[in-house]
């Protein structure tokens, strides 16, 4: 079990601002590292970007679990892990989070904020610690607590796209994705294999 | 760029040369891949070199396969020559890019069986190639081979040793017997190196797991130490990958090879000497054995050495099977849902069941009072969960095995004295029965309302009550 990236963004009108991130890409083959993290920060705000205020949702992306909390006031959080890591404790994990990030950050400096202005350090310290979950967290504390039923689950990204939009189109048109994390996207959707991308 | 027949020549010759440059200029490569790259730069090699890692610029690839290939089989064919220094060069390139090539490997055989390739370096061109093909079938195979070569290598020394018992010839024997068991060692741990990080990169990666299982096999045989270490540095593994199957089954192999090579009962312990050379194979001091002795400190000293072993084998088997199964249900209950964990369960219990039944059996038919051991049982179980214990008292006062009236005996509350003496180390026969086994899995469908979950549980009852139920 593991996860990879654990991010805080800000929903705005239109579009998500990422305002922090941390990243645990050790897993992954070097040379695609950069373009995995620029995968996982695309992926992360546009989950953001079709979440709802106020709700929780599990997207399922081949072997890989998006999981969003955006909050009311608009803070959001996502956390990405494999299938094997624990969805409770995934969702614990970005209540803590967001609750840590809004004692620290004030919340006029979130619409406006860059990973670079935003000082805000606990998040590496949180997905390292997070990646054996039975040392993080007591899970039974967290089972009482969260209402699995309340959590949304997409069993695919497409299913949070609007009708007639396409993953691809998105990809392509995409400010943040440079060219080698396009060709990336290419190649491995074309040998449809998971472990190419992200 | 690079379109017409010589301008692809003179590029593929340049990219394999580079790649052999790379590996002079830094021996300590340790991972390649492909970079996404679909147009050539010019004047700049589609290879490159960052830290320790080798990589190459995918718009070559379509140039580069299909000639190194070409050139290899024409080589076959004996239709084009080349010496032995281009044949290094050209598998490594193409073994790098397709390590399924079996014909390159063959190659490489035939150059490593007339002294041109050390076996190192195909171990090392092996794990490379692992690193952007974790399953790769040809790799681990051809792995394989190399390590046969060194082992065959030792087992000719050793033999040699035999044959000349003099002086000077003998020591120098020695010395270079030693050298080769540590070499062997070394060997031995590397290659367990490299089945964890194939097993990381690929998710049930059955290739490198049975690969596993034949290292040890062949390079451990009898070594219990190595067996208990792999059994103990493999737990925090499986703990974080609870879904790999191949995993677990390595742990059932370690359980298996543990309790049929190492305790077995003294009547067949002779049986196995032959394999008794391999124990230097790998330098052992077995200190678990040791550490066993004194927990047996109960027994007179009248009884005869065979059977102090035999009790010996009991509690450590004992041992053994009840971490094991606490490990289990300790992840069962923290990662509800997986149908691996739950296999796991049934195959370990299994074969603790074989294996007391066997016990029983020899027991008996010895005609020594040593059954006594394994029925007359305390009451107390491993798991100190409280949630365990309110599902076994309702599983008493519900009567549900009323059919079993000797197992719901023994089931009552232990008392804070056996918890005690768990601690200490002091192990409790008898406490992985089939009524531990349902009170487990009364108290996670008692707890648990995961629907997967609830599933596995009933499934593992009914399988307790078919297979091991008929059983006893």
């Amino acid at each position: 079990m593991k996860l990879y990236s654990l991010s805080i963004l800000h929903k705005g009108a239109t579009k998500a601002n990422l305002l922090k991130a941390a990243y645990d890409l050790s897993s992954f083959s070097f040379f695609q590292r950069s373009s995995v993290q620029e995968f996982m920060t695309f992926t992360s705000a546009l989950i953001v970007e079709r979440t709802s205020q106020g709700s929780r949702a599990s997207v399922k992306e081949q072997e890989y679990l998006c999981h969003v909390y955006v909050r009311n006031d608009n803070l959001g959080a996502v956390v990405i892990a494999d299938t094997e890591y624990p969805q409770r404790v995934c969702f614990t994990l970005l209540d803590k989070v967001l609750e840590e990030f809004s004692r620290q950050v004030d919340s006029i400096d979130w619409p406006s904020g860059t990973p670079d202005t935003i000082n805000y350090k606990a998040l590496d310290i949180h997905i390292s610690k997070y990646q054996n979950p039975r040392e993080a967290d007591a899970m039974t504390k967290v089972q009482a607590e969260l209402d699995e039923t309340k959590i949304i689950l997409h069993n695919t990204m497409e299913s949070l796209l609007e009708r007639g939009e396409k993953l691809d189109d998105l990809v392509a048109k995409s400010e943040h994705l440079g060219n080698q994390s396009k060709a990336f996207y290419k190649t491995a959707r074309k040998q449809n294999s998971c472990c190419e991308i992200m | 760029m690079a379109e017409s027949e010589e301008e692809v020549d003179v590029l593929v010759q340049r990219v394999v040369k580079d790649i052999a440059n790379a590996f002079k200029r830094n021996p300590n490569i340790d991972e390649i891949g492909v970079i996404p790259c679909p147009e050539a730069r010019y004047n700049r090699s589609p290879i490159v070199l960052v830290e320790n890692k080798l990589g190459v610029e995918s718009w070559c690839v379509k140039f580069l396969l299909p000639y190194v290939h070409n050139k290899l089989l024409l080589y076959r064919q004996r239709k084009h020559w080349l010496d032995r220094e281009a044949l290094v060069d050209i598998t490594c390139t193409l073994l790098l890019l397709n390590p399924d090539f079996t014909t390159a490997w063959n190659v490489r055989k035939e150059l490593l069986q007339c002294g041109v390739l050390h076996p190192e370096k195909d171990l090392y061109l092996g794990q490379l190639a692992l690193t952007k093909f974790p399953k790769s079938p040809e790799t681990w195979i051809h792995r394989r081979w190399v390590l046969q070569q060194i082992l065959d290598q030792f087992l000719a020394v050793g033999h040699n040793k035999n044959q000349e018992q003099q002086g000077e010839a003998e020591q120098a024997n020695a010395e270079r017997s030693q050298q080769l068991s540590d070499h062997l060692a070394r060997t031995l741990h590397q290659e367990m190196r490299v089945c964890s990080d194939a097993a990381c990169r690929y998710p049930s990666n059955y290739n490198a797991w049975s690969h596993r299982i034949w290292v040890l096999q062949h390079m451990a045989k009898g070594n219990g130490k190595v067996f208990h270490d792999e059994l103990s540095s493999m737990r925090l593994w499986v703990s974080m990958h609870v879904s790999d199957h191949s995993g677990f089954h390595y742990r059932q192999f370690l359980l298996q090879e543990l309790i049929t090579e190492h305790y077995q009962t003294p009547a067949s312990a002779t049986i196995n000497g032959s394999s008794q050379h391999w124990s230097s194979t790998v330098p052992s001091s077995s200190p678990h054995q040791h550490s066993c002795t004194q927990t047996n400190g109960e027994l007179s000293g009248a009884e005869a050495a065979s059977e102090d072993d035999g009790q010996l084998s009991f509690t450590t088997v004992l041992q053994l099977f009840q971490q094991e199964i606490e490990l289990c249900s300790d992840l069962i209950q923290s990662f509800p849902g997986h149908e691996t964990l739950w296999s796991h369960r049934r195959h370990v219990f299994y074969l603790w069941n074989q294996w007391k039944r066997e016990q029983q059996h020899q027991c008996s038919s010895r005609g020594d009072n040593k059954s006594i051991h394994l029925n007359d049982s305390d009451p107390g179980m491993s798991e100190v969960s409280p949630q365990s214990y309110a599902g076994r008292e309702e599983s008493v006062n519900g009567q549900r095995h009323a059919s079993e009236p000797m197992e719901v005996d023994r089931v009552s509350l232990p008392n804070p004295h056996d918890s005690k003496r768990l601690k200490r180390g002091v192990l409790l026969p008898g406490t992985l029965t089939l009524t531990s086994e349902h009170s487990f899995v009364n108290s996670i469908l008692d707890s648990c309302c995961n629907p997967e979950q609830r599933r596995f549980a009933v499934a593992y009852k009914k399988w307790l009550d078919t297979v091991i139920g008929l059983q006893s």
